[in-house]
C-alpha cells in the first residue's frame, strides 16, 4: 500500500481548513475528519481530481457516539458518518469521517457523486435516523415501514424480549400487508407511456427464483423489463447490533451466519480485525489452517451456487451432483470442525482446535476426486447450448460500471479486471501461495459463471499447497487476550486465578481503537470495521458485505431484458439474502 | 394384508410363501376403514411448500438431494404455491418484516395443512434475541413439529418429517362436512426428550475430537 502521508498532505494543500483531524487507527490507511460543509468538495476531489483517484465508494455508514468514552482528540460528534473509499490504482483505502452534533442529524447526500451511495444512505437513515438532504428517495430500507425508532442508535433496545411479546392480530396483519403495497408514483415510475400501460409485477418475497426472501417489483412493458425496484430487509437479523451486545469471542458464531454459505470464511475478517485491534500475532499453522478451511468453504459455496443457478435455468441434474460433492466437502469440514454449515471454528488468535489425526487423507482424497467432477460439469453446464443461450450476452456491464457501483469479487473479475484481494492485499499469508486470478472479458452472466468455475480449480490448488506445506507448531496464539493461563497454575496464585476467571467469563478486553479488515470472500469483498471502546464487547461493528452493493446494481443490468433473463441475472450475481440484509 | 420383500442378492426363484388359497386372498384383499385409508394416503404423500427463510433452507434443500433423499418418505413433491402444498417448513429465522407474509402464505394453504418449525430460530428465536426477529413462529401460527439445530442436519430434518408422518397417520379428521363427527382430533405426541432420555444417559463415551 502507498504511503498514507501522500494523500493527506495533498488534501491539506488543496483544502487547508477542511481537515479537522487525522485520526490514528490500527489500519494501514488514513482516517481523516472533515467538517460537514466541506464533505462534498473533498469527496469530489478524491474521486475525480486527485491523481490515482479513489473510484469506489467502498462503504458508507455511521457511528452513534453518545455512549463512547474513548474519543481522544476527535472532534465533538453525536453521530459520525463514515465514508470508506477504495482506490484501485493506489491499492489503498481512505476513511473520511464527518461529525454531526445535532440530535436530529442531517447531512447533504453524495448520491450525485456516487449513485451507489443511494442504498447506503437509506441504510444510515433507517438505522441511525440521519437525514441526507437531497437524497432521491430517503425511506427505510431494512426495517418495515411501520417501525418506530432507529435500531442502531444506542437508546434503541437490542433484544426482542425487551420490546414486549410479538403479536400479529388481524388489523396489524392488514396494516403490514397494506404497507407492502407497491405504489409506483412513490418511486417516480410512470404507470403508462403514451397509450401503453405498464404492468407492475411483484416477484417475491416468496419466489423460488429469488434464492431467499427478496422482493423485486418489476415494471414491465409486455415481457421486457423497464425497471426493477428491489425491496430488501426481509432478512435483517440485526447482526451489527448483535456485535455491540456479545463479547468479542461470543460474536464469532454470529459472523458464520452473515453469509451462510461461506461458513468459516465469515469468521476470517472479524477475527483478523480483532487481532489487529489488540496486536495479537498469529502462529503460521493457524494461518494456513484458516486458509485451507476458507478455500474449502469457497468451493462449497460455489457448488451451491453452481447447482442452483443451473436449476434456475431449467437443468434438473447438476444440482443433485453439486450437492453430492458438497456433502463430500462437508465430510472433511465435519471431521475437522465438528459441524457442517456454521462451524464457528476460528478464534481470536488462531483456530478452535488442531487438525485431527488423519485429516491429510480426507483432503487428499477430495483433491484427487474433485477436478474430474469439474470437467464433468463443464460438459454438462458450461458447454450446454441452452445454458449458453440463456447466459451469453445477458446482464452485461463494464469494469467502470462495476467500480462505480461497488461491485467486487467474481462479478468484477468477469469484466476483465484482474483484482483479487488475496493477491493485491494479501492477508494471513496468501502471498506465499501460487494461484491465478481467473478473469473473463465480457461481463455477462456466462462469464461470471466461467470465473467462479475456474476459481474452484484455483481453490483446489491452494488447498493442495496447504496440504503439502502445513507448518508445525501451535494452532493458537498464547497472547493473554486469547488464551487463559494454564489451569493448574490458577490453583497456586490469586493473580493467575483472577486472570483465568476473567478471561473465561467476561472474555478479553480489547484496547480502544478502530480497525478494518477485509477478505476476498465467496461473493466479493467482505469487510469488518470494528470500533472498540476498551471493553469486553465491541462499540460498533460494521459489516460491509459484497451482496448489498451487488443487489443495488441488479436493476441497472436488468433493464431491457425479459423476466426469464432476470432469473439468469439474479443467479449469476450470486448473492445470499443474509449477506444483503445482515 | 401379508407381503414380503426379497433381498438384493437373492436368486429370483426365492419366494417366501406357500401359494396357498389363504395366502393369495391375503395378498389381494385389503380390509380397512375409510378414514384409516385416507390417513395412510396423507401420511405417505405430504407435499411440502417450496418456502425458505434463511440458512436452514439450504439444509432442507440438501435433504431433497441424493445423499438424504426425502423421496424415501414420500415428501419430494415440492410445490411452488401454498395452495397446492400440505406442509409448510418454516426453515429459518422469522423476521418481523416477514411475519405478515408468512402468515399470509400459511392462510393460503388449504386444510389439511401442517407446519414444521425447522431450526432454533423458527422454534424459539434461537440465538437471535434481537429487535428484528420474532421469538419463534408459534407466536402467530400453530406448529406441529419442532426440529432443533442451528441449522439442523438434513438427517434431523428427516426425523422431523417421520414424526410428522406418524402424527398425520393418527390424526382424526372428518371424512366429509356432513358425515361423521366434525373437528380435528390431533394425537398426543410424546416428548422426544423423554423418549430418548434413557438411551442418551447410557452414552458415556464421546468420540474424541482429535481423530477424524
Amino acid at each position: 500500500m502507498s504511503d498514507p502521508i501522500d494523500i493527506v498532505s495533498e488534501l491539506k494543500n488543496k483544502f487547508p481548513d477542511a481537515i479537522l483531524m487525522l485520526q490514528p487507527t490500527k489500519d494501514e490507511f488514513p482516517t481523516i475528519w472533515v467538517a460537514a460543509e466541506n464533505i462534498l468538495k473533498v469527496l469530489v476531489f478524491l474521486k475525480n481530481e486527485v491523481a490515482n483517484p479513489y473510484k469506489m465508494l467502498y462503504d458508507l455508514t455511521a457511528i452513534d457516539e453518545q455512549a463512547r468514552n474513548h474519543r481522544e482528540g476527535q472532534p465533538e460528534s453525536r453521530f459520525t458518518v463514515v465514508y470508506q473509499l477504495l482506490s484501485f490504482t493506489r491499492n489503498d483505502y481512505i476513511r473520511v469521517k464527518v461529525p454531526l452534533t445535532s440530535a436530529q442529524p442531517s447531512l447533504t447526500t453524495i448520491t450525485k457523486i456516487w449513485p451507489s451511495a443511494n442504498w447506503y444512505e437509506r441504510e444510515a437513515y433507517d438505522m441511525f435516523g440521519i437525514n441526507f438532504e437531497g437524497h432521491p428517495h430517503l425511506t427505510r430500507i431494512l426495517m418495515p415501514g411501520t417501525w418506530k425508532g432507529h435500531p442502531l442508535q444506542k437508546c434503541h433496545p437490542a433484544r426482542a424480549t425487551e420490546m414486549g411479546p410479538f403479536q400479529l392480530p388481524e388489523d396489524k396483519q392488514e396494516e403490514e400487508q397494506n404497507m407492502l403495497k407497491f405504489k409506483p408514483e412513490e418511486w417516480g415510475l410512470d404507470q403508462a407511456t403514451g397509450d401503453e400501460e405498464f404492468m407492475f409485477l411483484n416477484l417475491g418475497p416468496q419466489h423460488p427464483g429469488t434464492h431467499g426472501i427478496l422482493r423485486l417489483v418489476l415494471q414491465l412493458d409486455g415481457e421486457s423489463i423497464v425497471n426493477v425496484v428491489p425491496d430488501i430487509g426481509f432478512h435483517h437479523r440485526g447482526a451489527e447490533k448483535m456485535g455491540e451486545r456479545q463479547s468479542w469471542h461470543t460474536y464469532i458464531p454470529y459472523t458464520d451466519r452473515v453469509e451462510y454459505l461461506g461458513g468459516v470464511m465469515n469468521n476470517f475478517p472479524y477475527v483478523m480485525g480483532v487481532e489487529k485491534l489488540a496486536g495479537i500475532p498469529i502462529p503460521d499453522r493457524a494461518k494456513v489452517i484458516r486458509i485451507m478451511l476458507s478455500e474449502l468453504f469457497r468451493i462449497s459455496s460455489h457448488l451451491v451456487w453452481y447447482g442452483t443457478f443451473a436449476q434456475d435455468l431449467g437443468m434438473m441434474t447438476p444440482v443433485f451432483l453439486t450437492f453430492y460433492d458438497r456433502e463430500k466437502l462437508f465430510d472433511i469440514v465435519q471431521a475437522i470442525t465438528g459441524d457442517r454449515m456454521h462451524p464457528n471454528w476460528f478464534r481470536i488468535g488462531g483456530v478452535a482446535q488442531d487438525l485431527p489425526i488423519g485429516w491429510e487423507k480426507l483432503v487428499q482424497d477430495f483433491i484427487n476426486y474433485f477436478p474430474k467432477r469439474l470437467r464433468e460439469y463443464d460438459k454438462m453446464v458450461m458447454k450446454n447450448s441452452i445454458f449458453k443461450a440463456r447466459t451469453v450476452g445477458i446482464g452485461v456491464y463494464t469494469t467502470e460500471e462495476a467500480i462505480e457501483w461497488g461491485v467486487t469479487g467474481p462479478g468484477l473479475r468477469a469484466t476483465g479486471f484482474e483484482w483479487d484481494f488475496r493477491k493485491k492485499q494479501p492477508y494471513s499469508g496468501y502471498e506465499q501461495f501460487e494461484f491465478d486470478i481467473p478473469t473473463a472479458q465480457n461481463g455477462d452472466c456466462y462469464d461470471r459463471t466461467k470465473v467462479r468455475v475456474e476459481e474452484m480449480r484455483q481453490s483446489i490448488r491452494i488447498i493442495e499447497q496447504c496440504l503439502h506445506n502445513m507448518p508445525e507448531g501451535p494452532y493458537k496464539s498464547d497472547h493473554p487476550a486469547t488464551t487463559p493461563p494454564i489451569k493448574k497454575y490458577t490453583l497456586r496464585d490469586i493473580e493467575t486465578l483472577i486472570n483465568h476467571f476473567l478471561n473465561v467469563t467476561w472474555g478479553p478486553v480489547i484496547p480502544p481503537g478502530e480497525a478494518f479488515c477485509g477478505v476476498e470472500a465467496t461473493k466479493g469483498h467482505n469487510g469488518y470495521y470494528l470500533v472498540s471502546d476498551g471493553s469486553t464487547n465491541s462499540y460498533r461493528t460494521r459489516i460491509r458485505t459484497p451482496s448489498f452493493p451487488h443487489m443495488q446494481f441488479v436493476p441497472l443490468i436488468s433493464k431491457g431484458y425479459t423476466i426469464a433473463d432476470l432469473m439468469s441475472i439474479l443467479g449469476s450475481v450470486d448473492y445470499v439474502l443474509s449477506d444483503v440484509d445482515r | 394384508m401379508k407381503w414380503w420383500t426379497t433381498k438384493a442378492n437373492d436368486p429370483t426363484t426365492v419366494v417366501n410363501g406357500n401359494s396357498s388359497f389363504e395366502e393369495t386372498v391375503q395378498q389381494s384383499v385389503v380390509l380397512t376403514r375409510m378414514d384409516d385409508l385416507i390417513a395412510w394416503g396423507r401420511q405417505n404423500s405430504i407435499w411440502p411448500f417450496n418456502f425458505g427463510l434463511s440458512c436452514c433452507y439450504v439444509e432442507m434443500a440438501t435433504s431433497i438431494t441424493s445423499k438424504y433423499d426425502i423421496a424415501r418418505f414420500g415428501a419430494e413433491v415440492i410445490r411452488g404455491t401454498p395452495r397446492e402444498a400440505d406442509m409448510m417448513v418454516v426453515a429459518g429465522t422469522v423476521f418481523i418484516k416477514m411475519a405478515p407474509v408468512i402468515k399470509r402464505l400459511y392462510e393460503q394453504m388449504m386444510a389439511p395443512r401442517w407446519v414444521v418449525a425447522m431450526g432454533a430460530c423458527a422454534s424459539s428465536g434461537g440465538m437471535y434475541d434481537i429487535y428484528s426477529v420474532v421469538q419463534g413462529v408459534d407466536k402467530f401460527m400453530p406448529v406441529d413439529v419442532y426440529v432443533p439445530g442451528c441449522p439442523p442436519r438434513p438427517d434431523a430434518f428427516l426425523e422431523g418429517i417421520i414424526l410428522l408422518r406418524d402424527q398425520v397417520g393418527k390424526e382424526k379428521r372428518p371424512l366429509n362436512w356432513v358425515i361423521g363427527p366434525q373437528g380435528i382430533v390431533k394425537p398426543q405426541m410424546p416428548s422426544q426428550r423423554d423418549l430418548k432420555h434413557d438411551e442418551r444417559m447410557r452414552m458415556t463415551e464421546i468420540r474424541p475430537p482429535d481423530t477424524v
